[in-house]
């Protein structure tokens, strides 16, 4: 490195070292992230703790009701739950399955444009999913199943794979793309039909940074709102039996949604709320964390 | 190129906002009135604040929606002159505020209105009792068969507890302005998000203010406890037959400045009351029955 002759201009490395400006950059942006982290955590935990203090209890309760004091979360959060988890039983094998024909199968040249218009979805407002969703969504899902209105559990869980789908597609898709040539060669050579390349060398591989990607999904999908908040019915209800999905509910980001902007701050109502948002950015934190850790704990491949 | 114009006039406008605002601090010559509140009563304030503004040039007129709510809080903080209301104050809120006089002023009215899908409608059921509309959101009948109609379950749409609509409603159908609506099927906000699940229904029941109804959606007629029928149209609204109606008000405190009651006498004024029922609601002189600022009287 330090034989090559310098040919770079002098005057951005001056002026990046001397004045500091690549420091100053970095430091505030990490600063302002961090500070921002904070005060939404301080702030979800103060206004949101307290109503542990007034009738803990029924907050594991399904009856919210605020004009009689009850705050029972636990239907918002089967409305969560259930939401998130039709949506990636929907969008992981779809997503995987997309990002291997994209990183396998598909000719190089159609690589980029096929990704590039994957990712379009991911740039469409979620209100705009919502409106589709009640437009088109709702009444098919109520044809097919024969239900009085389509606005279900369900119909929340499909809007959000699509809405997932990108991230998973994406990411999975960089997972195989970035393990080097050689190994795909290496198991030709060995007599290896395209499918068990996939299966037994790539797969082992890149697994880890596809899980982690299904995590970042996931995290997507439980914060989802405005898509969610038009198409599920917003009832506050635990359908029966349990896995009745083709009924109304309600998830924690929709009640949200639907209620914050009505209560006064600081009354038990704006602190169930909170509290239910807590609840949230909790499991956002463990999901975000632990796909950091699938993400990193594989050593890297080197070329 | 598009976001480039809009960045740049957004910029301009934003300019000229914060100019004129030091302007008005500064050399007070022209007055600023801000109101804000319930998007129902916004469009008749909107149009009116449009006409005034024409002949009151020194009088800067600045109009915000964002919920009865709202309108009750930022008046009570003081960072409006009037406040904008579907519904009446709550007591909750006069003991909030109560350093302030709250003065209330009826600009006009609107009905709320049961409606059901229209496949229900004829094939019959053109009209209901209160107990039954009751029955149906408690939840005790369940299918239109019940009611003279179809074979067919009914679809139960509420509305979110702090809809001034909703509160109207079940006050007049429950008797309990947030009564518990245990035989809901959906939960929607706006008028609009109602009239839309409403229209994909074909067994839907729902409540909406007078001027939504259309082809698809269509008015109840009540039955009264007298037996007479009151039907969901201007005429039995404006002569007090149809129960289901509010005030649409404004509210000033002692604090509010003298040109926002000037404005308000403009609202009640003939051309504000024209104003109020181009925009689809009921002006005050029109109704027989006295539309007084105390609550829950005009029952």
């Amino acid at each position: 490195m330090s034989t090559q002759p310098d040919i770079a201009p002098r005057w951005p490395t001056f002026f990046f070292k001397r004045v500091g400006v690549t420091r100053l950059a970095i430091y505030t942006s990490v600063a302002v992230s961090a500070l921002s982290i904070l005060a939404i955590c301080l702030t979800l935990i103060l206004n949101g703790l307290p109503i542990l203090g007034q009738g803990g209890i029924h907050l594991l309760t399904s009856d919210w009701n605020p004009a009689s004091g009850h705050y029972g979360i636990l239907p918002m959060l089967y409305g969560t739950v259930t939401v998130a988890l039709i949506a990636m039983l929907i969008a992981a094998p779809l997503g995987i399955l997309s990002a291997i024909a994209i990183s396998e199968y598909l000719p190089r040249a159609f690589r980029i444009p096929v990704k590039a218009a994957l990712e379009l979805l991911a740039g469409i407002p979620s209100i705009i999913y919502g409106l589709i969703g009640i437009a088109l969504l709702a009444p098919f899902l109520s044809d097919v199943f024969d239900l009085q209105s389509g606005r279900t559990i369900f119909a929340g869980g499909i809007l959000l794979a699509v809405m997932i789908l990108p991230t998973i597609v994406t990411l999975s898709e960089d997972a195989l793309h970035n393990i080097p040539h050689v190994y795909r060669e290496t198991g030709a050579g060995l007599g290896y039909y395209r499918y068990e390349i996939i299966k037994d060398i790539l797969w082992p591989i890149a697994k880890s940074d596809i899980i982690g990607a299904m995590l970042l999904a996931l995290g997507r999908a439980l914060g989802e709102t405005m898509a969610v908040m038009l198409v599920i019915g917003s009832i506050d209800r635990i359908p029966s039996p349990l896995t009745n999905i083709l009924s109304p509910g309600q998830t924690i980001t929709s009640k949200l949604g639907r209620e914050i902007s009505e209560t006064a701050f600081g009354s038990p109502h704006f602190q169930a709320l909170i509290f239910m948002a807590l609840i949230l950015l909790v499991i956002a934190v463990v999901l975000t964390a632990s796909a950091q850790f699938m993400t990193k704990t594989e050593t890297r491949l080197v070329d | 190129m598009i976001i480039t114009t809009r960045a740049i006039l957004g910029s301009i406008f934003c300019f000229a906002f914060s100019a004129t605002g030091l302007t008005a601090c500064t050399a007070s010559d022209v007055n600023k009135v801000a109101i804000s509140g319930s998007s129902t009563v916004m469009p008749i304030i909107a149009t009116a604040a449009e006409d005034y503004r024409a002949h009151h040039t020194d009088t800067r007129l600045i109009v915000n929606a964002g919920g009865s709510g709202v309108g009750i809080s930022q008046l009570g903080r003081g960072q409006i002159d009037i406040g904008m209301m579907s519904r009446d104050i709550r007591p909750k809120e006069y003991e909030q505020f109560k350093g302030l006089d709250f003065t209330v002023h009826a600009i006009g009215r609107d009905a709320v209105i049961p409606v059901i899908s229209s496949e229900v409608y004829d094939a019959g059921v053109t009209h209901l009792e209160r107990k039954q509309i009751a029955a149906i959101y408690r939840g005790e009948i369940s299918n239109w068969k019940d009611l003279g109609g179809p074979d067919k379950e009914i679809l139960v749409i509420d509305k979110e507890a702090s809809r001034g609509t909703r509160q109207v409603f079940m006050e007049y159908i429950l008797g309990d302005k947030d009564g518990l609506a245990k035989g809901a099927d959906l939960v929607l906000g706006s008028n609009n998000e109602e009239q839309t699940a409403l229209t994909q229904s074909d067994s839907a029941i729902g409540m909406l203010s007078l001027a939504w109804l259309d082809d698809d959606v269509r008015g109840l007629s009540l039955k009264l406890e007298g037996g007479q029928i009151a039907h969901p149209t201007l005429d039995h609204v404006i002569d007090g037959t149809f129960p289901i109606v509010r005030d649409l008000i404004v509210v000033t405190t002692q604090n509010s400045s003298s040109e926002a009651l000037d404005f308000i006498s403009f609202l009640k004024s003939d051309a504000g009351q024209t104003i109020v029922s181009k925009t689809g609601y009921i002006p005050l002189s029109s109704s027989s029955s006295s539309s007084s600022s105390s609550s829950s009287s005009y029952y």
